[in-house]
């Protein structure tokens, strides 16, 4: 199987993809499914070289780098140079935000799906829960600037942070665009009352 | 108090019992079976007895899986008492039920924004779903209910492995899967001809012919059976086996033609729904050649649950 992390420099999620391959493939041996592990690859692709070598590193401390199935790649969200149909999965977390053209970057995730992958997308998103609304707005908009500048010296970067959040379509506006890329069995699951949601589609 | 009769079971006329069928609409695949079979109900003619007037959305819309929760509802110029109130639940208006099934077939309802449901596009996706699953079947006997035989289904019907991911409650969507499929073919068989068989015999022995039909399609599977058991009794899935196995009883029952009966319709799907159970169960460790024990098994079972229910009669 095939995975490629979009905007996953750092390797978070790679990480836990390859934890996991590797543990599902011990059960599995016991139930006669060898050829996962062999035909499994890990493609991390990131537009910022830096958070590739952040990555790199931190995979070494892990003992990764004699996983033959991890491989770092810089490329932009809205023109991947994978081939058409090549990879099984398709991730990108905290990452789709920032893409200037998101329709751009769901069109090429169908582009390189094979037919049956999957696309899922975690993201910082909208709360419509009541109270708990007005709270995150606050939290949002007075104390992260305020820490950002205090730890940070950066308030810059938290006041964009937050109002890119809020400049990003709704959970059910994100899910039509994922829709109208072509994937099939679209769903978003919120967490934290919708804080962070989990858009999911697959490739037919 | 379901040992008391309802007033029509009583009336042998032909006049027909109105039964609201509320249909809960939900996207999953396997379980679109249920929605095919109500379908067929109302077509056939046989059925009059039991006119189901469908709410279900139309053709067009998402996959559904009618959860059949049967409100009886009198139809208004009745000679026979009317019915009791524990048996006459109060009507719900089906759009309550449907809500979520209308604008563009969209999403579940309920839970608040907790999530959104599926899209549509579901008719190409859910035959991919079920192909899959068909796929799976044949790899269950090696590699048991799991994930590893929907992988390799997936192979096979050249999938990717990740539409696995996609599956709810995967092992439990292959089990769902299989027992709608099972009960298909049980139909399919009924009306091509082998429901005309079964006229010439007596009830029990039409309730039997029956079960052994069912029970028949699983030897394929019955060293992992008990695993299939033990997946449908998972809390998240017992409430879909419990409907699916109403189903196919009810459907037993409308194939041997529960004609002239005192008994109470619930009390014979209950009585119909332990024997076929125990009787599922008891083919788990029945070795005899070609499970002989085992049609013993459920022949004397519905003899007996017959017999007593005659004797009630008596009394």
């Amino acid at each position: 199987m095939k995975h490629l992390d979009v905007a996953g420099g750092t390797g978070d999620v790679a990480f836990r993809v390859v934890e996991r391959i590797k543990s599902v493939s011990h059960r599995a041996t016991q139930g006669t499914l060898t050829d996962m592990e062999e035909d499994t690859h890990i493609y991390v692709c990131d537009i910022n070289p830096n958070m590739l070598e952040v990555g790199k590193k931190r995979a070494a401390e892990k003992g990764y780098n004699e996983e033959q199935c991890l491989s770092w790649v810089q490329g932009d969200a809205e023109a991947l140079s994978f081939e058409d149909g090549s990879m099984d999965g398709y991730t990108i977390a905290f990452g789709i935000r920032n893409v200037t053209h998101i329709e751009k970057a769901l069109s090429e995730a169908y582009r390189v799906l094979k037919k049956g992958g999957r696309f899922l997308c975690l993201e910082l998103s909208h709360v419509d829960v009541p109270v708990f609304k007005d709270i995150y707005d606050i939290y949002s908009f007075s104390v992260i600037p305020a820490v950002g500048e205090l730890v940070a010296g950066d308030r810059q970067s938290y006041q964009y942070l937050v109002e890119s959040i809020r400049r990003f379509p709704k959970q059910e506006k994100f899910a039509q665009m994922i829709q109208e890329a072509g994937f099939e069995a679209v769903e978003y699951e919120n967490l934290v009352g919708g804080v962070v949601a989990i858009h999911s589609g697959v490739k037919l | 108090s379901l040992t008391a009769p309802i007033g029509w079971a009583n009336s042998v006329s032909t006049q027909p019992r109105h039964f609201v069928e509320h249909v809960v609409v939900r996207r999953t695949g396997p379980s679109a079976m249920a929605s095919f079979l109500v379908a067929r109900r109302l077509l056939c003619p046989a059925s009059a007895r039991r006119l189901l007037p469908c709410t279900s959305p139309p053709p067009s819309a998402p996959a559904a899986l009618c959860w059949l929760s049967t409100d009886a509802s009198p139809s208004p110029p009745l000679p026979v008492p009317p019915l009791e109130p524990t048996v006459d639940p109060p009507k719900k208006d089906g759009a309550s039920f449907s809500a979520g099934s209308g604008a563009g077939g969209a999403y579940r309802t309920g839970q608040g924004a907790a999530s959104g449901g599926r899209r549509s596009g579901g008719a190409g996706y859910e035959e991919e779903q079920q192909k899959v699953l068909r796929a799976s079947l044949l790899h269950v006997p090696r590699m048991g209910w799991s994930e590893s035989a929907m992988i390799a289904g997936a192979r096979d019907v050249a999938m990717s492995p990740a539409i696995v991911g996609a599956f709810p409650r995967k092992e439990a969507a292959l089990v769902e899967f299989f027992m709608d499929d099972c009960l298909q073919q049980l139909m399919d068989r009924i009306d091509a001809g082998e429901g005309e068989l079964l006229k010439n015999l007596m009830l029990t022995e039409r309730l039997s012919r029956l079960v052994r039909m069912r029970l028949e399609m699983q030897t394929p599977y019955i060293s992992k059976w008990p695993q299939a058991l033990s997946i449908q009794s998972q809390p998240a899935n017992v409430s879909t086996s419990l409907k699916q196995r109403a189903v196919l009883v009810d459907e037993i029952w409308h194939a041997a033609g529960d004609a002239g009966s005192d008994i109470d319709w619930y009390v014979k799907r209950t009585v119909l729904g332990g024997i076929y159970s125990a009787s599922e169960v008891y083919m788990l460790t029945d070795n005899s050649p070609e499970f002989h024990d085992t049609w013993t098994f459920v022949n004397r079972r519905i003899k007996d649950a017959l017999d007593l229910q005659k004797s009630y009669k008596e009394v």
